[in-house]
């Protein structure tokens, strides 16, 4: 490949080296490119790309390592794999919450369940190696852009109406025919089909839709646009996607806000569909006993007014009142408060009966609230029943005599009562499974009636600031890929001085064209074009 | 374009993306609510005692290093250091406090804790309902111990359970 500038020896213009055709007259520079790559060189307009001309610094070699096609594609390939990779095993969010993913993927997926944690892929879409990839996909789409770009857009904007001979011949729309009396009106039924006719002498160049060539470019930014927003999602304060799981009639702090706003849930409705109702979902019912309708949770906003320190008591005030409900989010700043789903697994409270010995009922039922139980129930006249000792997911009973919790979340609940009738006491354990008399030859026993579960409604509090720019990205590139894929550049070089010469070149669609040509040429009595690819072997024809 | 302005451009484009690369990887890797360590300024809190009191670490510290042990009846380690830290305790506390701020458990759980206990704790113990505390602290496992010396810095940190020596270098530690 030359590397000094290049002299045309047709017309004495002097190309940047690398230069394929003379910028100026079009004749061919290097005469080893034969015919077959008219194309390749037609694509770029000749002109040279630039980073197959020199390398100097660390930074040139970075980037004509970049501007490579080969290497873009390479990266989107691995991108591509790393996607399809991260398919195999569920990501990390989908893994049950609070277990440790480092033993979760060794234990359900073994060997390669570790590989896939240890490797990142179970977040991938945060993983450092693949934010580096998109990185560099970015660095190679703007690289080899500007590459390719900045060249064709100056041959473009530069060019030349007058062309060498050798251009026209080599075009694969080609014409050399008797000059008709004529050729302005020619020129101007190009005219009327929204060419642009540039005139230098006895040389014509008519052009439309150059935009088209630029399509790619106008794709690529959007695509910088999109890679931007997304990379944006990563820097704080600008993306929360965070799950807010609130007990009917409890209050939270929304997370991400600073303590600066509360919610209440007023109350959770879950409305199904009646079996009887209507027949548009007869069958959807007859398959599933339960067609929810309707999931709804009444929220009341809270601005805290002391914001300051941890732990201190928030001084609530009301802001507003709203439903959400699926697809109704509730708006406030930048933040949306979905419904996101329900949790009615925590038990809330549980509800018991005493027996004399008889296995009559004595008094009224008592409800033990499991998450601030009271210690005494008066249930009838003069008999009580006290709560001596409560543990909510019972393991054993220590060496004391208390009862000893493995956790703290009611799962397994079990009570020592004592019931008192004035005259004696006698106490019990009870667990949810089975009561034990503690005292001997109790006269009274306690039942267990029924439980009640928190009906807790999970929310979900979403807030995304880098959308206006994942948008904007799209909407160009898919204006982009309109432009370079539905404008074509048509472009016609006609001399004149001596016989009529006719060249044309688009690049896409050389059928339609050629019609358009033809069709101009024949309203004013002239025979049509000449295809190469026609005349040549018809059985490689592709257009 | 002339070939500083093209060198110039290039290098600029390879920067900025560099960059933006290493910023974001750096964000990606940062992110997420950071545990408390030591050196670290410990978050300054203001919660209700099982007395009913309110007390402010910034107050505490103000005069005393502070020893703040996070944890629950369900936990045996918890169970089993409490009564020697009261014991540590009750020989004198003149320098230090310690607050035992109980993950959010109700007062009859904590009750029924102590009643099961030789001797009655008496060092306070805060109530942390909301777990606000604990979220700020980004406490993992319990117990976990924190030693907050006079300046308000963490100067300690142990997350799991403490022995006679181990109280005794927290107190020494947080006293410095």
């Amino acid at each position: 490949m030359e590397l000094k500038e290049i002299k045309c020896e047709s017309c004495g213009h002097v190309n940047p080296p690398g230069t394929q055709l003379c910028q100026s007259c079009g004749n061919m520079i290097n005469s080893d490119y034969d015919k077959n790559k008219i194309k390749d060189l037609m694509r770029y307009d000749g002109s040279a790309v630039r980073s197959k001309t020199r390398s100097k610094s660390i930074f040139d070699k970075i980037w004509i390592f970049f501007t490579s096609v080969k290497i873009g594609v390479s990266i989107i390939l691995a991108i591509a794999v790393a996607a399809a990779i991260g398919t195999i095993f569920p990501q990390e969010y989908f893994i049950p919450l609070g277990v440790d993913p480092a033993e979760y993927y060794q234990e359900n997926y073994g060997t390669l369940g570790y590989l896939y944690y240890s490797l990142g892929f179970h977040n991938l879409y945060s993983s450092w190696w693949f934010l580096v990839l998109n990185g560099l996909l970015a660095l190679s789409i703007i690289a080899a852009s500007i590459d390719r770009g900045i060249p064709l857009f100056k041959s473009l904007n530069k060019q030349r109406v007058k062309k060498h001979d050798s251009f026209f011949r080599r075009q694969r729309l080609f014409l050399n025919t008797e000059r008709p009396a004529d050729t302005s009106s020619l020129i101007d039924a190009f005219s009327k089909k929204r060419y642009k006719v540039r005139k230098e002498g006895d040389n014509y160049l008519l052009e439309k839709g150059r935009l088209s060539r630029y399509g790619p470019y106008i794709n690529h930014t959007g695509l910088i646009i999109l890679l931007f927003g997304s990379m944006l999602r990563f820097f704080p304060g600008m993306y929360v996607d965070e799950i807010v799981h609130i007990n009917e009639g409890e209050t939270e702090e929304l997370p991400t806000t600073e303590g600066q706003y509360f919610v209440r849930n007023e109350a959770f409705t879950l409305d199904t569909y009646d079996e009887e109702a209507g027949e548009v979902f007869d069958q959807a019912l007859s398959n599933n006993r339960m067609v929810i309708s309707n999931f709804q949770t009444d929220i009341t906003f809270y601005k805290n007014n002391s914001a300051d320190i941890v732990g201190s008591s928030p001084d609530l005030e009301e802001i507003d009142e709203y439903s959400i409900r699926v697809n109704h989010p509730y708006r406030f700043g930048d933040y949306e408060l979905y419904q996101s789903s329900y949790d009615n697994s925590q038990l809330k409270s549980m509800t018991f009966r005493l027996e004399d010995e008889n296995g009559n009922t004595v008094g009224d039922n008592f409800t033990v609230n499991l998450n601030d139980p009271e210690e005494s129930f008066e249930v009838a006249d003069g008999v009580s029943v006290n709560m001596r000792a409560y543990s909510p997911d019972f393991l054993e009973i220590d060496d004391n005599g208390t009862l000893v919790s493995a956790t703290p979340v009611p799962r397994n609940p079990a009570f020592v009562f004592e019931v008192a009738d004035g005259e004696e006491s006698e106490l019990s354990l009870l667990q949810i499974m089975n009561s034990t008399d503690i005292t001997q030859d109790n006269d009274y026993s306690i039942r267990f009636v029924e439980a009640e579960e928190h009906m807790a409604s999970v929310l979900t509090l979403k807030k995304d600031l880098t959308i206006p720019f994942i948008a904007t990205g799209f909407i160009i590139f898919l204006i982009g890929l309109f432009t370079g894929s539905y404008i074509n550049h048509r472009r016609i070089w006609i001399r004149t001085d001596g016989n009529l010469l006719l060249a044309a070149h688009t690049n896409k669609n050389y059928f339609g064209m050629k019609r358009e040509i033809n069709e101009v040429l024949e309203s004013n009595g002239l025979e049509a074009v000449n295809d190469k690819l026609d005349d040549g072997d018809k059985d490689k024809n592709k257009e | 374009m002339k070939g500083r302005t093209r060198n110039i451009l290039r290098v600029s484009i390879i920067v900025t993306i560099g960059l933006l690369i290493g910023i974001t990887v750096w964000f990606n890797l940062t992110s997420g609510t950071k545990a408390v360590e030591v050196g670290d300024k410990a978050v300054d809190f203001r919660l209700t005692t099982l007395e009913g009191e309110e007390i402010q670490l910034s107050e505490l510290t103000e005069e005393k290093g502070v020893i703040l042990n996070f944890w629950g009846t369900w936990c045996k380690p918890c169970r089993e250091e409490m009564p020697d830290m009261n014991d540590v305790y009750t020989e004198g506390h003149d320098d230090y406090e310690i607050v035992a701020v109980n993950v959010a458990e109700n007062e009859q759980q904590i009750r029924q804790f102590i009643s099961g206990l030789d001797a009655d704790l008496e060092f306070p113990i805060a109530l942390d309902r909301s777990k606000s505390v604990t979220d700020a602290y980004n406490i993992g496992p319990l117990p976990t111990t924190i030693a907050v010396n006079k300046e308000g810095i963490v100067v300690k940190k142990q997350e799991y359970q403490l022995t006679h020596d181990d109280i005794t270098a927290f107190i020494s530690e947080s006293t410095e």
